[in-house]
């Protein structure tokens, strides 16, 4: 049997479908699927995997079905006698639609293309430039309740608890001498002219990385200069209220800076 | 910065918004073939209220019982006519339907949870329909409005439900059945969103924010912006909500429900759809009142409430 093209897309229809898939359980698997959403959408994401898979298998369940079909018709056409056969080839259930475009197909293989060429990367220091870093509350409001923070230990808060804290506060010298303990990338910008300080910076998403806004909790370290622009860190200290370019800003001063692996979930969730 | 990274960041944009949509998305295709292999549509024309005004109030909040999205709309509303569906009601149901919808209410307040944008967006959508599907009540003569075309019946062909007589569809055949028409679906809505996703994607990250911001925090010209989005983005209304959010840093909130209200009602793609059903001038009221509608809230939104 001659295959033409629409044949051809049919079956990239379904190839597609079934790489989309694998495509989406690989991200699912190796927690990769949260560079891109936020953690509590997870679930949807093993829906999505689930049916991608199912189109696939069924799709291409079908198109071996047809051809083993179009071959029992060509086998009967030679053969004069089995006319019930015909029927049975007609009784198909329904009839396809028509095959994708070549134009569609393209389309839809972009974001698997995408995927697998380009290394997966969560938005990092990068990123930052074209929107700005905050450090102000009201850019990280969220679903999460504003006093949460203050029921955690000190050394347990995060980047955006803390964030939220200087945020909530009258009085910022209640934080003088508070200690901390930070996970996140190194943030640098030309605000910075003193090579000790630095920002210790995350991404918060409520959604997927289309909302994503940087935050960040200043910080000073001696041998600062020596830390990567967007290299993940460790960081222990103490909070003192200083002077960041004519502001009393809480600035972490660093007892210890130690490099340490991107997190399994590299966003904060406010 | 280096051309690498700029790849990088506007790949892992691009991914987030399609993955966070595409299960909408997919949950919206499954249901729209569910319902073409099993739902009878003689059983909601019966159950239709005489008085025109209770058949627009049904019609607008239909789609809670048909989720589909504004592409499945178009042919679930022809069908509706053929079953002798009041034209004004239908109306209203195509209007309001890609909205008025559960998969859209999750996706709704998946990206921007219980509050102002959420409301306004079923608020204002339900406001819109019901006024033009009023409006097209006074109309007398529905062959005036629709397409003789598409009210002559057609023999059921490529997917098509099949007619009451020749009884309901077995289950597993129908779900079988119902996935190959998911599958196809997905191939012919998915293009739109991935289109979309480029362009906020792309914008996102090599349009400077400052730029943007003297256009999107203007009251008035913001909106008009994203009304032309919507119109030429043609994304599906089921993943929508995850560009307005693309956009909600910067552009303003009435700006956004205008997006969120007038795209779904009206795109290039259900443009061309809607010639399919519509005469052609019936088509360009049912752009006009839509935009004029959507965009007068926006601004008067912009103007005299603050988020």
């Amino acid at each position: 049997m001659i295959a033409n093209t629409a044949n051809i897309r049919k079956w990239l229809q379904a190839l597609l479908l079934l790489g989309l898939g694998f495509y989406f359980l690989d991200n699912m698997l190796t927690g990769r699927v949260y560079f891109y959403i936020n953690e509590r959408f997870g679930w949807l994401s093993w829906l999505a995997t689930v049916i991608f898979l199912v189109l696939g298998i069924i799709n291409i369940y079908d198109l071996l079905r047809e051809r083993r079909n179009a071959q029992i018709q060509i086998h009967d056409a030679h053969d004069h006698e089995a006319h019930d056969h015909h029927d049975h080839a007609h009784d198909h259930g329904h009839q396809h639609g028509l095959a994708p475009s070549w134009g569609i197909l393209g389309l839809v293989a972009l974001p698997l293309v995408l995927g697998l060429a380009i290394p997966a990367k969560p938005l990092g220091a990068a990123a930052i430039d074209s929107s700005g870093i905050s450090t102000s509350f009201s850019a990280v409001q969220g679903s999460g309740s504003t006093t949460t923070q203050f029921a955690l230990a000190s050394t347990d808060r995060n980047v955006l608890d803390w964030v939220r804290a200087f945020n909530s506060t009258e009085n910022l010298n209640e934080f003088n001498g508070q200690e901390a303990d930070l996970v996140g990338f190194v943030y640098r910008d030309v605000r910075f002219k003193d090579p000790t300080q630095f920002m210790i910076a995350r991404f918060t998403i409520s959604c997927c990385v289309a909302d994503a806004s940087a935050i960040g909790v200043y910080a000073q370290y001696p041998d600062a200069a020596k830390l990567t622009q967007d290299g993940w860190v460790h960081i222990k200290g103490h909070f003192t209220i200083q002077q960041f370019e004519g502001q009393a800003t809480p600035i972490l001063v660093a007892d210890l800076v130690e490099p340490t692996n991107q997190p399994q979930h590299p966003y904060l969730y406010p | 910065m280096d051309i690498g990274s700029l790849v990088g960041i506007f790949t892992t944009r691009f991914l987030g918004i399609f993955i966070e949509a595409i299960s909408f998305l997919l949950l919206g295709t499954l249901i729209s073939g569910l319902i073409e292999v099993f739902v009878s549509k003689d059983d909601v024309v019966r159950l239709m209220p005489k008085n025109p005004i209770a058949a627009t109030v049904v019609g607008s909040t239909m789609g809670f019982l048909f989720p589909v999205c504004e592409c499945g709309v178009v042919p679930v509303t022809r069908r509706l006519y053929q079953k002798g569906l009041p034209v004004s009601v239908g109306m209203t149901f195509l209007l309001a339907a890609p909205v008025m919808n559960p998969i859209v209410l999750a996706s709704t307040y998946a990206a921007f949870g219980w509050g102002p944008v959420l409301i306004g967006r079923y608020v204002i959508t339900w406001i819109m329909a019901m006024v033009i599907g009023l409006l097209f009540s006074l109309q007398r003569h529905p062959q005036r409005i629709v397409n003789p075309i598409a009210l002559a019946s057609f023999s059921g062909g490529s997917g098509m439900a099949p007619s009451v007589s020749a009884g309901r569809t077995p289950l597993l055949p129908g779900i079988k059945q119902a996935l190959i028409l998911a599958g196809e679906e997905f191939f012919e809505m998915g293009r739109y969103l991935i289109v979309g996703a480029l362009l906020a994607s792309l914008m996102q990250t090599f349009i400077a924010q400052e730029t943007l911001k003297a256009l999107a925090t203007n009251p008035v010209n913001s909106v008009w912006v994203m009304a032309a989005l919507a119109f030429i983005l043609s994304v599906c209304s089921t993943v929508d909500a995850f560009l307005a959010l693309s956009f909600a840093r910067t552009f303003t909130v009435g700006s956004l429900l205008t997006f969120l209200t007038f795209g779904p009602m009206v795109d290039i793609k259900s443009t061309i759809m809607y010639l399919g059903v519509f005469k052609r001038r019936t088509v360009i009221y049912m752009i006009i009142l839509p935009l004029l509608i959507s965009v007068l809230i926006g601004i008067w939104l912009n103007l005299n409430v603050r988020f």
